[in-house]
């Protein structure tokens, strides 16, 4: 075990990663790297650069300097199909699901199971309601939704629900959660959570994304905060407390312009 | 219990409501007519004009169903029929009609390549492009119309693409019902219609799975534009005879069916079959109409009043089939 993870190159690795939108800097020489096997808490305030890194690694943006590895290899092109190739799938808040169509169709949306008639491709509806109705029982939907329902009629919780077994379903390597619990009740924010831990044990990367320290805290194996575009924090769960690192976030690299700000008036 | 499977049915198939329609309205016109509109030769003529009028709303409908919209089905319904007229006398009826469909498709490419390469809503370009190519029609035939020899119109090939019967029904009836069929296989049992489906319901989404959202669209006005025309080529055919004003008005009644089949005009939900229907109910109000002596202006005004019925009632129903389980 303690042998293969040294052989291993992180599954992720980021390289003084700097990022310009015009004149604003939003990141600056990040370095990090993640292994598979981790939950790790990126942190941070609305402007901190938390989407931006994720974004780069899911091949939306390009970064301006600065190297990103996937499993030892260099990324020489930054487009979301290979992203997707390697494994990342990113989970968002409101992007995903097609409401009008039946959780089925959604499930392999993009990627489904054909069966060809004279060359023709048709889908596989057998193959699609058997693994969707999988995931429905697995992932804790109500007992009378099945595969033919349209998601329009699934709750927040559940939408989230359909989402991440879609993204274990796919054999992912890395799944990347955007504020996963945003607009979801308690209980269903749990439910998640559990996910998210269930695809950690499995030995996937889960990158969990949230303003919430105290929620993530009590999750990740690793905490990673960002300010201002640049990491601020990088530590294991055991090193600090939520509260200790609320404090980080509170203070890190805003303390100045804080002051400037309050100064002439 | 009852209320509940039937919520779900409605729910599944928007069509049901314009199928309802249809039945209550076959039964009120064969009363009250005194048996001057269910006769034969009527209905095979309102199984002609549904024909026509079906294809090209079913274009319309796929146009909308990836949430934009084609409003100019007629005036490439007209250039289909004076394309596959000025046509046929030279090169024959097949080399004739796969040229309308090549113009239709060509219009389409342009419509689909414009609205998703410039962003240009789809309202306002096709808009354009229906003046456009009404302006193309009326100049193609400088006032006056394309006609076909009477001697050329008893060859099988001709009388195959709307100029002749089979099985007492015109061939365009066929046609639409083999369009239907292709389509309904194409909508709900491939990967390229479930993508199509949601382009409309949320392009967003829909690339965030990897599908090509641009391509999806003007695929969708591609097959828009080959319909029309060949809904053209069916009624030219039938005619024998075109002008510039071929297919005037159709767009509406086009788009008017596939609202009242229960499509929905923001995209993400397709009935074809309720298109269809929509399409009959339109011709049989029409042909109600013209068999009681009423003046065909008043089609105009009721079709404006059927559609925004079937609007609010579409609305009503969805959101009655949609309250909780």
């Amino acid at each position: 075990m303690s042998v293969a993870a040294i052989k291993k190159s992180p599954l992720i690795e980021v390289r003084n990663l700097n990022l310009h939108f015009g004149a604003f800097h939003a990141l600056k020489n990040v370095s990090v790297s993640f292994e598979a096997g981790q939950l790790i808490g990126l942190v941070g305030d609305n402007g901190a650069g938390k989407t931006t890194l994720i974004k780069v690694l899911s091949g939306i943006h390009k970064p301006n300097s600065g190297e990103v590895y996937f499993d030892g290899e260099k990324v020489r092109e930054f487009h979301p199909k290979l992203a997707i190739k390697f494994g990342i799938e990113t989970l968002q808040q409101s992007v995903g699901l097609c409401d009008n169509l039946s959780i089925a169709r959604n499930f392999y949306l993009g990627r489904e199971p054909i069966k060809r008639w004279f060359g023709i491709p048709f889908l596989d509806f057998k193959k699609m309601r058997e693994a969707s109705t999988k995931v429905i029982r697995t992932f804790g939907l109500r007992d009378n939704v099945s595969a033919d329902d349209l998601v329009e009629m699934l709750s927040g919780g559940e939408r989230q629900s359909i989402k991440i077994g879609r993204a274990v379903e796919f054999k992912n390597r890395v799944v990347i959660m955007d504020e996963p619990t945003n607009h979801l009740s308690v209980r269903e924010r749990e439910h998640v959570n559990e996910l998210a831990q269930q695809m950690r044990d499995q030995g996937l990367l889960v990158i969990y994304i949230t303003h919430d320290i105290h929620q993530v805290h009590k999750l990740a194996d690793r905490i990673v905060i960002m300010e201002n575009g640049e990491k601020v924090t990088d530590v294991a769960k055991h090193e600090m407390t939520a509260d200790e690192l609320e404090e980080v976030i509170r203070c890190g690299g805003r303390v100045v312009e804080k002051a400037s700000e309050v100064a002439p008036s | 219990m009852m209320g509940l499977s039937i919520r779900q049915l409605v729910r599944q198939h928007s069509e049901i409501g314009i199928i309802l329609i249809a039945i209550l309205l076959v039964m009120f016109f064969s009363t009250t007519s005194f048996d001057r509109w269910a006769t034969a030769y009527n209905l095979a003529s309102i199984a002609q004009i549904t024909a026509t009028l079906g294809l090209l709303a079913l274009g319309a409908s796929l146009v909308m169903g990836t949430g934009e919209i084609d409003i100019s089905v007629g005036s490439t319904f007209g250039i289909g029929a004076l394309v596959y007229l000025g046509t046929v006398a030279t090169i024959g009826p097949l080399p004739a009609m796969l040229l309308a469909a090549a113009a239709g498709a060509a219009i389409g490419l342009f419509n689909g390549f414009i609205v998703t390469r410039f962003g240009v809503s789809s309202l306002l370009l096709t808009l354009s492009t229906l003046l456009v190519f009404r302006g193309v029609a009326v100049a193609l035939t400088d006032g006056f119309s394309f006609s076909v020899p009477y001697g050329e119109r008893s060859g099988f090939l001709y009388q195959l693409f709307g100029g002749g019967d089979f099985l007492g029904v015109n061939t365009g009836f066929w046609w639409l019902i083999l369009g239907l069929a292709v389509l309904m296989v194409f909508l709900y049992a491939t990967p390229g219609g479930s993508r199509l489906l949601a382009v409309g319901g949320s392009a967003e989404s829909a690339r965030s799975r990897g599908i090509r959202v641009t391509r999806v669209k003007v695929r969708a006005f591609i097959i828009c534009g080959v319909l029309a025309a060949l809904a053209g080529t069916l009624e030219g055919g039938k005619l024998g005879f075109a002008d510039g004003g071929m297919g005037r008005l159709m767009e509406l009644q086009a788009i008017a069916a596939c609202v009242l089949g229960g499509c929905a005009l923001l995209g993400g939900r397709v009935s074809l079959v309720g298109v269809v229907v929509g399409a009959f109910v339109l011709s049989a109000i029409q042909s109600y109409l013209v068999v009681n002596g009423v003046r065909p202006q008043w089609f105009m005004l009721l079709l404006g009043v059927i559609v925004v019925a079937a609007a609010i009632s579409d609305r009503h129903l969805r959101d009655w089939a949609l309250r909780s389980r």
